[in-house]
């Protein structure tokens, strides 16, 4: 399966690829986003199986790029990664299209959790 | 509503077990160290119902060690631009943390780090709470700043 990692700190997409194959989701394709922008980008033309994405990014926010991929008509499973976690965002994550939030910091035990559903 | 020091350290404890101690050998020591430095301190800036800034300030040998833990790298491998992001994604993860603690509705800039910020006018405001703690032998402190409506730093857009 193909992952699309849209964070703008390289920092913590090389901590998200660390912590996908610590919870045993080694062995997939990994494409890397650095802004919304560039996440919308990808996500049309790698078509990804799954987007994890940061919320808080520059040109584009993660949920402005989830926003415009299911305007576009593009379905893919999309969950967030940010350090925020309220209800209300978790709200508007949910109603905005995505299957999940994950709050920074995160463990590989929440990874296994939250993704085994779409990556088995 | 406000954050309080022991806010801070549960949050920096966990942000340390999940990132940059995961084996817990180089934990976060919850005691001050003899002189606290601002070589390196990166900020999230949090704005709406409350303003001001959430700090995370060290030294420049905390800063590198920071970094290469968290890229997997030696200390001595790290670039001005690893640290960088490294301690703004420290300041992020804290500050996403933080905000939760404070009056809503707020939203939460995106970091910036600045160097040898003893006297660094983005650093003025009122201190509302601070954690101060040693790793690997090197000052981390943890702090929040409280601003005027209307300053901070730059808003995510």
């Amino acid at each position: 399966m193909k992952i699309l990692i849209a964070d703008d700190s390289r920092v913590m997409r090389q901590i998200v690829t660390r912590t996908l194959r610590q919870a045993g989701f080694d062995g997939h394709d990994l494409v890397e986003a650095c802004d919304g922008a560039e996440l919308v980008q990808a996500a049309n033309s790698e078509k990804p199986d799954l987007v994890l994405s940061d919320w808080n990014m520059p040109n584009m926010t993660g949920v402005e790029a989830l926003r415009a991929l299911r305007a576009g008509g593009n379905q893919v499973p999309f969950g967030f990664v940010t350090s925020e976690g309220t209800p209300e965002m978790r709200e508007t994550a949910q109603q905005a299209g995505a299957l999940f939030l994950i709050t920074k910091p995160f463990t590989a035990e929440t990874f296994k959790e939250e993704l085994a559903a779409v990556l088995g | 509503m406000a954050p309080t020091g022991d806010d801070l350290q549960q949050i920096a404890e966990q942000v340390w077990a999940s990132y940059l101690d995961t084996d817990g050998e180089r934990p976060l020591v919850p005691l001050p160290p003899d002189k606290l430095s601002r070589d390196v301190v990166a900020g999230v800036a949090v704005s709406g119902a409350w303003h001001g800034l959430v700090l995370l300030a060290c030294s420049s040998a905390a800063s590198k060690e920071a970094a290469a833990a968290l890229l997997g790298m030696d200390s001595d491998e790290v670039s001005e631009g690893d640290i960088d992001d490294a301690l703004g994604e420290l300041a992020n993860v804290i500050g996403g943390n933080v905000k939760s603690l404070l009056p809503e509705p707020c939203v939460l800039g995106l970091p910036e780090v600045h160097t040898e910020a003893d006297h660094d006018p983005w650093l003025e405001g009122d201190e509302i709470c601070r954690f101060e703690a040693t790793w690997m032998g090197e000052p981390m402190e943890v702090s929040v700043l409280e601003k005027p409506t209307g300053q901070g730093g730059e808003s995510a857009s």
